[in-house]
Formats: structure tokens, sequence, C-alpha cells
């Protein structure tokens, strides 16, 4: 920490930005980073809480060699990647068409505003649970009496395509981010560049294309930045549908972890998983920050 | 236009819909297909559910709540006036260093915080989960009343000053006050994260410490069949962060950004 220099103070003595700051840092790092240095020294170790007879031997990287030597794990990070893609492109596009169809004045705005933001607020326990027993349960679901209304053939969605299944659950649940960063993007575009785009004879179409597009762009960014991130991290839903099945195909990293660890009780394997999660998270961040800092200096200094 | 906005909005916010009525339904009229929008509302379901132990983990979940977003606002706030109102060398890495410990998976700690609160008894303890929240509410509120605190015009605190309040009183008498309707939302932000959390909740707490969401969990393996008393137990789970969610849409956005788009 530098020597504050802040707002000169008539009596002379310096502002107490230490006091103010340190508590909150040293609370948030005592909880959140020192921990993940235990990971780290677990993840060098042999320990199995289902053989306290076998005790915790020292390693090295063996159980990173075990993982990534492992079928389950590359099905395991082709699902992660999957799932938070097709959740992104999905939340972008009808985030998209949402914050457009709200970017309008219309009678009942702020009710449909609020019902469109909702399933964000819905704790991911309980959308994956109304999700499989009433919308998608292949007896009684919603879903299935469609199917027998239009004779179609009956489908167990989260038996036969639980990943693809579980994207739309994720989707639902975060379109409503997006589409309020795309609508506080919208309507941060300058009247007068519209008009004068209007002007100049451009239509709806090039409109949208040469003038709101561009200026869009960089809400997108942060929208996919931060969905990318959060969406990553899917653990509810997953948990209260399919629990990782059938077999790993819909366990993404985050699920592996609580299933290697607190099924399986390898304290080690789940560690090392763990490292491995925070490091591609760590490289995404500094794509992330680079993009922020870049984006948002003013805002900063 | 305006109509097919209607109808998107009615079948994207269905499942929410349903689940709400679903509850003040029989359980005869639960199933029903097509689900009906008629029918005779009873709270029999919320009385045998509220009966068979709801009432503990709801309990639960409101205190580790309150409690954790409190202390995430009494750590949080003195941090990000610190950030906004002095000019320091490194204040940018202080507050991208707190978003880091956002961004960070929970699945990277999950497994030494296991050991730790075995080894100390917590397992399964609401204090755990209290400290846990703190922490992970902490960089959301230094983000967000930081953001806040930079809309307070300079020359308010200054004449504050002039008048000869001190550093104290200028904060408690004339910033705080400006910043409240920023302060409620941010509190309110961190309540509905906290109230929703699963990953820590599920993995750290069992039949004591439960909060609603790992409730819900168990309760539909028992009882997943019974959608009337699922649905009411969903509701009660699922209602005061929807309805306080409601209340805040508006900051969603600068909350989830970190205060980087206004929204």
């Amino acid at each position: 920490m530098h020597k504050p220099t802040g707002i000169p103070d008539k009596k002379g003595f310096a502002p107490p930005v230490r006091r103010l700051l340190w508590p909150s840092i040293i609370f948030v790092a005592l909880i959140t980073q020192i921990p993940f240095l235990v990971t780290i020294y677990y993840s060098l170790h042999d320990w199995n809480l289902m053989r306290p007879d076998k005790g915790i031997t020292f390693s090295g990287i063996r159980n990173y060699s075990k993982i990534l030597s492992d079928a389950a794990f590359y099905e395991v990070l082709g699902n992660t990647f999957l799932l938070t893609g097709g959740a992104l492109i999905v939340c972008l596009v009808v985030g998209l068409v949402f914050s457009l169809l709200m970017n309008r004045d219309f009678f009942g705005k702020g009710i449909v505003r609020t019902m469109l933001v909702s399933p964000f607020f819905i704790m991911p326990a309980v959308a994956g649970i109304v999700w499989k027993t009433m919308l998608l349960n292949p007896s009684f679901g919603l879903t299935a009496y469609f199917a027998s209304l239009f004779h179609f053939p009956l489908i167990d969605w989260l038996a036969s395509y639980p990943l693809m299944t579980i994207v739309l659950m994720v989707a639902w649940q975060w379109i409503p981010f997006f589409m309020l960063i795309l609508l506080a993007g919208l309507q941060s575009v300058p009247d007068d560049v519209m008009e004068a785009a209007h002007l100049d004879g451009a239509n709806a179409l090039q409109r949208f294309q040469h003038v709101i597009l561009p200026h869009l762009l960089k809400y997108i960014e942060v929208a996919v930045l931060l969905g990318l991130i959060f969406i990553m991290q899917t653990f509810g839903e997953i948990y209260v549908t399919t629990a990782g099945g059938p077999g790993y195909a819909s366990t993404n990293l985050p699920y592996f972890v609580y299933r290697v660890g607190f099924q399986g009780w390898d304290v080690g394997g789940a560690s090392a998983v763990g490292v491995i999660i925070v490091l591609m998270t760590i490289v995404l961040m500094t794509a992330l920050f680079k993009f922020l800092r870049k984006t948002f200096q003013g805002e900063l200094t | 236009m305006t109509l097919l906005t209607y109808v998107m909005a009615v079948v994207y916010f269905y499942p929410v819909l349903w689940m709400l009525m679903t509850g003040f339904k029989s359980e005869g009229d639960a199933v029903k297909m097509p689900p009906s929008l008629l029918f005779s509302p009873t709270m029999e379901n919320y009385r045998l559910i509220w009966d068979s132990g709801v009432a503990a983990f709801f309990g639960n979940s409101v205190i580790v709540t309150l409690t954790s977003t409190l202390f995430a606002l009494l750590l949080g706030v003195p941090a990000a006036y610190g950030l906004a109102m002095f000019k320091l060398k490194r204040s940018e890495d202080v507050l991208f260093w707190f978003m880091s410990t956002k961004f960070l998976p929970v699945a990277g700690i999950i497994i030494p915080l296991y050991m730790l609160l075995k080894e100390i008894r917590l397992l399964d303890n609401l204090w755990a989960l209290f400290f846990l929240y703190t922490a992970m509410n902490v960089p959301l509120v230094v983000w967000m009343m930081r953001s806040f605190f930079k809309e307070v015009p300079l020359e308010v605190m200054e004449s504050a000053r002039v008048d000869g309040a001190s550093d104290t009183r200028t904060f408690f008498q004339i910033t705080l006050p400006l910043v409240r309707p920023g302060l409620i939302s941010t509190a309110l932000l961190s309540f509905i994260f906290a109230w929703n959390e699963f990953f820590l909740a599920v993995s750290l707490t069992a039949t004591n410490a439960a909060t609603m969401p790992v409730h819900m969990a168990s309760f539909m393996t028992q009882q997943g069949l019974f959608w009337a008393k699922m649905s009411s137990v969903a509701s009660i789970a699922v209602v005061p962060a929807l309805l306080l969610g409601w209340f805040t849409q508006k900051q969603l956005v600068r909350g989830m950004t970190m205060g980087a788009v206004k929204g």
C-alpha cells in the first residue's frame, strides 16, 4: 500500500485509507485465497478419506497425471465447454431479441420487464427441480402432455439429451442478465447519431448493423465474458436434475470436483481438479481484465 | 410487435407462474393436464410442509443471509468509501483483486474448506456459511458502493468540511444519506446471492444448518411426485429472493458487472 495522496485534510493528518481498506482485504484474503494454497498442497498428496489406513503421502504430480490420462476428465472438459458455450449462444441470441423488444415504449412494459428478469432470481436448485419434475417429466410433465397432444414421440429429455437440456435450463436463468446488459447498451446509443443515420436514409436494418451493433459490441463483450465465468461454475441445476449422469454425460468441472471429493472422498484428486479449474479461470480472467481495464479506464481512474 | 412481446414474456415466465400457483392447489388438481388456471386455492400444502420442518431451514436461510449481508456491508462500505474518495496509487489493483476473488470458482477451495471445518467441528454449522457468504459478498459491496460513492459530488463534502464537520460526521450525515438508495440495492443483491447459494451450502451442511436450497434438493428426492407440496416448498424458497429481485432489478446490471455497466 502506498502513501495516500487524497483530499488535503485541513487538520493535516492523512486520510484513514488503510484503516478503511485492510479489514475487508484481510477478511476476504483469509477466506478465499489461503484455502486455495491449501488446495495446491493437497493436490500434491495421495489422500483418500475412504482409506484412512493409507494415510497421507506426498505424491508429487501423480494426481495430475492420473486426471490428465483419465478419459472421464476429457469428457467433463468437453461438457463444460459445450454447456458454457451453448448457454452463452442461446443467452446472447434470446437476450438480444428480448432487449430489442424491451427497448420500445408499450403498455405494461414494467410488468413484462419484471416477468422477463424473474428467472434470474430463482435459485438454481429450484429452477432445476421445477424443470425436471413439472416441465420435463416423461410421463406427467408439460412436454409429455404436448407430445401426446400432437402425437409426437415421447422423449425423456434429461435422460436422452442431458447436456442439451441443462444448457436450456441454464440459459433460461441467464437470459435476463444478457437482456439487461444489452438493454443498457441500446439505451445508451446517442440520439444524435441515430438521427444522423436516419437523415442519411439508412433503413432500420442498416441502422442496426452500422450504428447500434458497433456501439453494442462493448456491452456484448461484457455480457459474454462475465457470463462465461459465471456459467462455467454451473452446479445446482446439475445436482438436482441428472447428478452428472448418465455416466459423466452431464458432469461439468465443478460437479466433477464434487463427485471426486464428496462421493469418492479422494482429497488429493479433487484438489488437483480444483487447481486445474482455477488455472483455466485465471487464463479467462486475464483476458477479461485486459478488456475491462481497457474499456472502463475512464470509470476506473 | 407488442403482442409478440406479451406472448414471449408469458411463455418465458410460465414455469415460475405455474410453480407459484401449484403450491396452492390440491395434489389432485396439481397434476391435471393442461394445468388449470381456475382451481379452488388451498393453504393445506403450506400448513403441512411448514409443520414438517421447513420452518427450521427457512430460519437458517434467513439468519445466515441477513447476518452475512450485514457484515459484508460493514466490511465493504468503508473500503468502498476509501477507494472512491481517496487517490491511492494502487487502488485499481485493489479493486481488480477484489473482483478476481469473486470470479474464482468455489470448486477451487471447497476441499480445504471442508477439511478445515471438519477439523474445527464447524461442519453443518451456520457460522461456517456466515463467514463464507460474508467473504463472497464483500467484493460485490466494494465494487457497487464505490461506484455509488463516486457519484456523490465532491463539493457537497467539501462544503461540509468547510463548515467544520469532521470526516466521520461528514460521512454519516452527508455522504451516507446521499448513497442510501445505492446502499439498499447493494444490500438486496447481497441478500439474493447469499439466499440462492447452493454449492457451499450443499457441500458443507447436512441436517442442522441446511438452508432452503439444500432442503429443496433433498425434499425433491423424497417427495418429487407430490407436485403441490413440492411447489409450496419451492415457493417459500424462491419468493424472498424473487420479491427483492423485483425491487432491485434496475440495479442488477450494476451489481453483476461490478459497477462497470450502469444499467
